[in-house]
């Protein structure tokens, strides 16, 4: 392309030619969620195997690895992400003010719970058991609907499931006991993050 | 009939504005890839776009290398909508 004076109709069929080019559908790549997937599970293999082997609720201190890990690798991942696609699109936008919502109601929520722990002997840390497995699947389907990526959707679907079933159970006075909770726990973050990043790196594999 | 604004008239300034009004921004070398422009050619586009007040640049670095992020501005939004309204009626569209 140049410098050149153009005819009317070719200024037409510039203008569509690069609207064209940019709307190539861009998801990105699959490695911020399959960070938080990953870290969500080792961590929770961690707290169980320790739950289960010392019988020592201290041992739930270690929850607090996802956001600090999850908190500070985030940021670096998606700027460099954005450095290797040279773009940022209106849709990049708006799932990225999203997750810092998100972001920022956890931290929110965080806080509210050890007030509570803190201030009042009351424990409310169960609903940072819920928390991830309501708000985020909702989240990431809506993101799979923006970006029309079926897996965020399905995997968002079987999340929610999840979080509304052990929703039901707190509510009705069911025992979370961790032997099966916290294994639940970790389908949901196979299915909401691990499977949709694998395939998310997988279709990006293969355009190249 | 209105005239069209010739600074957007132009093959390359009229493909990186139509690039810019799609996306929040985007960085020189996304810019020179689908344009399919050269370098020189393109800063020096870039260059007038940013004098006009069309679009705004930033200059970063990314470890010892440079980032040059363009941005359209709300001046260049409006001279783009104006100059597609142009065009329309020169083709009576």
């Amino acid at each position: 392309m140049d410098e050149k004076k153009i005819t009317e109709r070719e200024g037409i069929e510039i203008i569509t030619s690069m609207i064209a080019r940019t709307r190539e559908r861009y998801v990105g790549d699959g490695n911020i969620l399959l960070m938080w997937g990953y870290l969500t599970v080792i961590v929770t293999v961690l707290v169980w195997i320790t739950l289960v082997s010392t019988q020592n609720p201290a041992w739930n201190w270690l929850w607090f690895l996802i956001p600090v890990v999850g908190g500070i690798a985030t940021p670096i991942m998606s700027r460099k992400q954005q450095m290797k696609s040279g773009v940022k699109s209106y849709t990049d936008k708006l799932t990225s003010k999203i997750w810092t919502t998100v972001g920022v109601a956890s931290a929110v929520a965080v806080l509210c719970c050890l007030g509570f722990a803190l201030f009042k002997g009351i424990n409310c840390w169960l609903m940072m058991f819920l928390f991830p497995v309501i708000v985020i699947p909702v989240v990431e389907m809506a993101q799979g609907f923006i970006v029309k990526e079926n897996s965020l959707v399905f995997g968002g679907a079987i999340g929610l499931a999840i979080g509304l079933f052990m929703t039901c159970c707190v509510v009705g006075k069911v025992v979370l006991y961790h032997y099966w909770a916290l294994p639940l726990f970790i389908v949901a973050f196979i299915c909401m993050m691990i499977i949709p990043g694998h395939i998310i790196n997988h279709k990006k594999k293969s355009q190249r | 009939m209105k005239e069209l604004n010739p600074l957007l008239h132009s093959q390359l300034r009229l493909a990186v504005m139509s690039i810019l009004m799609n996306v929040e921004e985007a960085d020189f070398v996304y810019l020179k890839e689908k344009t399919e422009s050269t370098a020189g050619n393109l800063s020096v586009q870039i260059d007038k776009l940013t004098t006009a007040g069309y679009i705004v640049v930033e200059k970063g670095f990314v470890g010892k290398k440079t980032r040059t992020v363009c941005q359209i501005t709300d001046l260049g939004r409006a001279a783009f909508e104006e100059y597609v309204e142009a065009l329309k009626d020169y083709l009576n569209l």
